[in-house]
């Protein structure tokens, strides 16, 4: 809200206060100041008005005229000026030389393109007054004499505080809630603001009305007023009151509507002025039918919904409640007689009509915060007064008022020592009562405690602890001591997932990647390079803002990849990188599940030559890495299986899954897609990572390792190869190798280790075989192993692969 | 004797300049110690002398014999040397460049993520997280928002479709499912599934329906802060933030608490910081978090007795900080991963 430094002015005394000590006073009460600007002309030397006596075009230029310019002193000056919206004989702002405009810009006589020019006619914005029209500031309407200094012709300067207000503070939507507050913290009373119209009285008009019947059939509308003012002369409104309405944003009128305005800027209350010969029969307050339609003060028309509260007369609505204004019955030059609305409206119905037809407006913006309702009737009686002095109305009759106030002022119990407790510091009942009373709240003291009574403007006063926030507010924050901190609770626990993600982000960097962090949403196109469309769908928001955003993401990878192109594309060396953070996965059942994602991308060629070239990365090397955060995790090695990918993200044949089904752990290894990684440009191949681990996986905090006695005694280690089907993989003859040997050796005697030590396949091996050698490493726990009985395991180990098919190699 | 002595002392002197290798080594040592060496043949042929010679003969074969193993260890050290130099090749430059990939770095929001929770652990609070896809009830409703408060507008929140069933966020009723718009859900959670006293911290991503500019992400990062016991006070906020802030900005950081307004607190306030350490935005307060007392509201919401326990809360945008710290003007540095940023805060 725009609040002019002159217009708080008619509310408390700032004498000896500056703006700028107000704009650092409002944030401590809870008021944030986003900008601090002056309005009105500050007085300018050498800056006055002139008359352009004749103008040609500039010789050298076609958008420039050299004019010749009257400011009274018995000289004609020649300026040089750009603007086309002037004719001769018009009165405009000449800038003389030595005149300094905002900005502190200098006029000087100078030549314009080889033509002398001696000052400057200027547009508003070069004067910082508010924009109009292009060109220049045209003040022939007003016919000021030449030479006068241009500052008279405006008001006086003033500074305007754009106020933030928070949700909670309906009441500082109007000058007086801001007074209040400034009055309050600066310890000086508010000045005594009175109506002499009278308040409402009756529920039916009389005949002296403009309107036969008025009621609200709205649940939108629980109090309603109306009051009819006759022999209204409809013209410009003082300029005192131009200039509020200017000050604070506001474009003036008439007076009718800049009364209605300039009342809402004090109060907060919107008013509302029907004129009177266009309201047919009387006024209801009621909800649209479908399909009606209402044009409003702005031109738009809109088509109505039963959801709609509108406020109609016998045969049309003719507001839209609580928002705005419709054309066909707002006051014009030619009205006489004037309804005067003032209501109140449910704050989350107007807030949600408002958002509904996309309109928000000075009148919805307050509504929708709640007006004070003990103000409806005073606003509405300080606009009559005013409509009587300023535009000679004549009141007929009371006010008629259909429903009654919501709320009233209301008293909370504040216990001894309630406030103490929660500053953590004394606060003696008496200096609370002190503080309270400033802010227009009434205190009784009893022997338990203090009785506040909270005036309606206040509607988010209603507890005990509102009170301290009051307290705290005007007495100033400042006075809350700094606490020392308490010691540890013991016991607590950790989110096991927070440390692991440290680790793991640690791990990877310290492996030498870079950590990304990408948007967790992206569009459908990447979705479906993870998933299938079905599953994608699932993944949708309901309503994206942006087309490239439109999905939750299932994967880190294909962030990474764009990563990797990117960094490639600014030649910043991209080479090893990773993310952690959520990603989400439909399940069978339709669910879906949040996991966290460990992901990395590897070029596996460095994108600068070296002296020295190392062994690249691989789907191996890939492997490791996942494994070595499973365990981090807590999903030991022998809970993984490995198997082949379907395709995807990956390169068939050069990718590889894991899955830990327990805990429902997965993810996936190995080369991508490489058709996909061309159409990034990225030339060479990438190797990537993913592992995503669901939330389970992290229930619990994980349990500490527990000591494992070994023997003392030495390993014996044998060698066994084997001709096996291509098809069948080296982790599973490893598995069936170890599960033999187990089984031949007993209890006493680990199989410590079956180690894959060489593959091969081709000459003289049948197509599709391919021959596996393993060692085996066998250890007893209290003695050394005999020659003896290892050849012997060893046989059982042979004939156990025999039967599955394998052929043993001698 | 002494002629036959200082002839093997000779060969063994002349030979041992040309031996180059291990194997040449032995060899010498055979023709001079080796069974049939010229100095095991002398050596035999004492038998030979009187008891009487013996000692003076014997003195002499010890002092060539000596020498000799001074000679051939001399030639041994050499043939090693030798040996090694060939094992390690050519000497290496270490003024080379490593030709491995270059160190790893972790992203400036995860440092400073870790930066405050090592902070906020020094102070007895623990770890807590919640889903990024929450009810609207833990969002909003337990919050003390309702349903026709401003910042449950569709405007600012992305909602996930009614068919949307998430594992990790189970609907009470009907509401709908959404992107969490603040880490405040997992105070609900927290105090749902803890008896208090409590202090945690929660660190996550969120998410509001924005346009992205220099300030605007459609996600960021807060860490969420909650204490609930007996009697936390105003004081214990201040306590608690102001260590923070000196912990995070350095001790010369001064900082106000400035009424304002949530809904799940009461009061109200965001905290302020002024330092001389900060660039361009030194000596003028700055906006780093919002906080206040746990509204009543919020604690009923979750079960607790809002007599018996009292709470603060505190929340603070890790971008916000991680750009104060770091000087960085655009929050869409964050999200834009390029190395020439990140590499500045490995």
């Amino acid at each position: 809200m725009r609040v002019s430094f002159q217009s708080l002015e008619r509310h408390v005394d700032l004498s000896g206060v500056t703006p700028t000590q107000v704009s650092e006073l409002l944030p401590m009460l809870g008021l944030e100041v986003d900008s601090v600007t002056t309005f009105g002309l500050q007085p300018i030397e050498h800056l006055v008005v002139g008359e352009i006596r004749s103008f040609e075009k500039h010789p050298k230029a076609d958008r420039l005229s050299v004019c010749q310019v009257d400011t009274g002193d018995g000289v004609l000056r020649q300026i040089v000026c750009g603007a086309k919206n002037f004719k001769a004989n018009d009165r405009v702002p000449v800038a003389l030389p030595g005149a300094i405009l905002p900005g502190n810009f200098e006029i000087k006589s100078s030549k314009l393109r080889d033509v002398d020019s001696h000052g400057m006619l200027c547009s508003a914005a070069e004067l910082g007054l508010p924009a109009g029209e292009d060109g220049l500031l045209i003040l022939t309407a007003r016919a000021p004499a030449l030479g006068t200094p241009l500052h008279k012709l405006f008001p006086s300067p003033d500074v305007v505080l754009e106020v933030a207000v928070t949700a909670n503070r309906g009441d500082c939507l109007g000058l007086r809630g801001v007074a209040r507050e400034i009055a309050a913290s600066l310890g000086r009373p508010l000045k005594p603001l009175e109506a002499r119209a009278p308040s409402g009285t009756t529920d039916k008009p009389s005949s002296k009305d403009a309107f036969g019947f008025v009621k609200s059939t709205s649940k939108t509308c629980p109090y309603y007023t109306l009051r009819t003012l006759r022999d209204v002369k409809v013209g410009p409104s003082p300029d005192w009151m131009r200039r509020d309405l200017e000050a604070a944003g506001l474009r003036a009128v008439n007076n009718v509507v800049d009364i209605t305005n300039w009342v809402m800027l004090q109060t907060g209350q919107p008013l509302h002025a029907f004129d009177a010969a266009k309201v047919k029969g009387g006024i209801e307050v009621r909800s649209a039918r479908a399909g009606e339609t209402l044009t409003l003060l702005d031109g738009r028309v809109l088509t109505l919904d039963a959801n709609t509260c509108v406020i109609a007369d016998e045969a049309r609505p003719l507001v839209l409640a609580g928002v705005m204004g419709g054309v066909e019955s707002g006051v014009a030059t030619t009205t006489t007689d004037v309804i005067l609305e003032s209501a109140w409206f449910i704050p989350g119905e107007v807030r949600r009509i408002a958002r509904q037809y996309t309109l928000a407006t000075d009148s919805s913006q307050r509504f929708a915060r709640d007006v004070d309702p003990a103000g409806v009737d005073l606003a509405a009686r300080l606009a009559a007064d005013l409509l009587i002095e300023h535009a000679g109305a004549r009141v007929v009759g009371p006010a008629v008022v259909v429903g009654k106030a919501p709320r009233s002022d209301r008293t909370i119990k504040l216990p001894n020592g309630f406030v103490a407790a929660k500053l953590g510091t004394p606060a003696p009942e008496e200096h609370v009562s002190a503080v309270l009373r400033r802010i227009g709240f009434t205190v009784h003291a009893t022997n338990t405690g203090l009785e506040v009574t909270v005036p309606s403007f206040r509607s988010d006063v209603d507890r005990p602890i509102d009170l301290v926030e009051e307290y705290i507010r005007i007495h100033g924050t400042a006075q809350v001591p700094v606490g020392r901190p308490l010691a540890p609770l013991p016991g607590e626990e950790e989110s096991p997932a927070a440390s692991f993600v440290h680790e793991v982000a640690l791990r990877l960097a310290g492996a030498g990647f870079s950590e990304c962090y990408h948007y967790s949403l992206c569009d459908a196109a990447e979705v479906t390079r993870v998933l299938d469309e079905k599953s994608s769908a699932q993944l949708a928001l309901q309503n994206p803002l942006t087309a490239d955003q439109t999905h939750l993401r299932a994967s880190l990878i294909p962030g990474l990849a764009r990563a990797l192109q990117l960094n490639l594309s600014l030649h910043a060396e991209p080479r090893q990188l990773f993310e952690v953070g959520a990603v989400f996965r439909p399940m069978a059942d339709g669910q879906v599940r949040e996991c966290l994602s460990i992901g990395f991308v590897v070029l596996t060629e460095a994108p600068r030559r070296s002296w020295k070239t190392r062994e690249p990365f691989d789907l191996f090397s890939a492997k490791r890495l996942l494994t070595g955060i499973a365990t981090a995790a807590g999903i030991a090695n022998t809970r993984l299986t490995w198997s082949d990918v379907p395709g995807g993200l990956w390169q068939e044949g050069h990718a590889a899954t894991l899955a830990d089904r327990g805990r429902a752990a997965e993810g996936a290894c190995g080369l991508l897609d490489l058709r996909w990684t061309r159409t990034l440009d990225i030339r060479g191949s990438v190797i990537a990572g993913e592992i995503l681990l669901p939330r389970a996986t992290f229930t619990s905090a994980r349990k500490s390792a527990r000591f494992e006695a070994f023997s003392s005694f030495p390993p014996v280690t044998r060698d066994i190869a084997l001709v096996v089907p291509t098809s069948t993989g080296a982790g599973d003859v490893a598995e069936r190798l170890r599960q033999a040997a187990a089984k031949a050796v007993g209890k006493d005697i680990a199989v410590e280790a079956v180690t894959c030590f060489d593959v091969f396949s081709g000459e003289g091996l049948a197509p599709n075989t391919r021959s596996l050698a393993f060692e085996i490493t066998l250890r007893h726990s209290t003695r050394t192993l005999t020659d003896t009985e290892v050849t012997a395991a060893l046989e059982q180990v042979a004939a156990a692969a025999a039967k599955a098919g394998w052929t043993v190699r001698r | 004797m002494q002629s036959q002595l200082d002839s093997a002392l000779k060969e063994a002197a002349d030979a041992a300049g040309q031996i180059r290798t291990r194997a040449e080594l032995e060899a010498l040592k055979a023709r001079l110690v080796g069974p049939n060496g010229s100095l095991t043949l002398i050596m035999r042929g004492m038998a030979t002398l009187s008891k009487e010679e013996r000692p003076a003969a014997g003195k002499m074969v010890n002092a060539t014999k000596a020498q000799l193993d001074e000679i051939l260890a001399t030639v041994s050290a050499r043939v090693e040397q030798a040996e090694l130099a060939a094992l390690l090749g050519p000497t290496v430059d270490p003024s080379l460049a490593s030709p491995d990939v270059a160190p790893g770095s972790l992203h400036p929001l995860t440092r400073t993520r870790e930066r405050i929770l090592a902070t906020f652990r020094k102070l007895g609070f623990v770890i807590a997280e919640g889903p990024e896809v929450e009810t609207e009830w833990h969002c909003f409703d337990a919050l003390n928002t309702p349903a026709d408060h401003p910042a449950r507008d569709m405007q600012d929140t992305f909602y996930l479709p009614k068919s949307f069933r998430s594992i990790d966020a189970l609907r009470k009723g009907d509401e709908d499912l959404l992107l969490r718009t603040h880490t405040s859900s997992v105070q609900v959670r927290t105090m749902l599934s803890r008896k208090p006293p409590l202090r945690i911290v929660a660190p996550g991503r969120c998410f509001r329906r924005d346009a992205v500019d220099a300030t605007h992400s459609a996600n960021f990062h807060q860490v969420e802060g909650l204490w609930v016991d007996r009697h936390v006070t105003l004081a214990d906020l201040r306590g608690v933030l102001d260590f923070f802030v000196k912990e995070t900005f350095g001790p010369e950081a001064e900082t106000r608490l400035r009424p304002s307004f949530f809904p799940f607190t009461e009061p109200s306030f965001e905290m302020d910081i002024r330092s001389p350490n900060l660039g361009r935005l030194s000596d003028r307060w700055l906006e780093v978090l919002g906080c206040g007392l746990v509204d009543p509201k919020v604690l009923e919401s979750c079960g607790l007795d809002a007599t018996e326990w009292s709470g603060l809360a505190f929340g603070l945008g890790l971008e916000r900080i991680a750009m104060l710290v770091h000087g960085i003007d655009d929050i869409r540095h964050f999200y834009a991963n390029d190395l020439r940023f990140l590499r500045q805060f490995a």
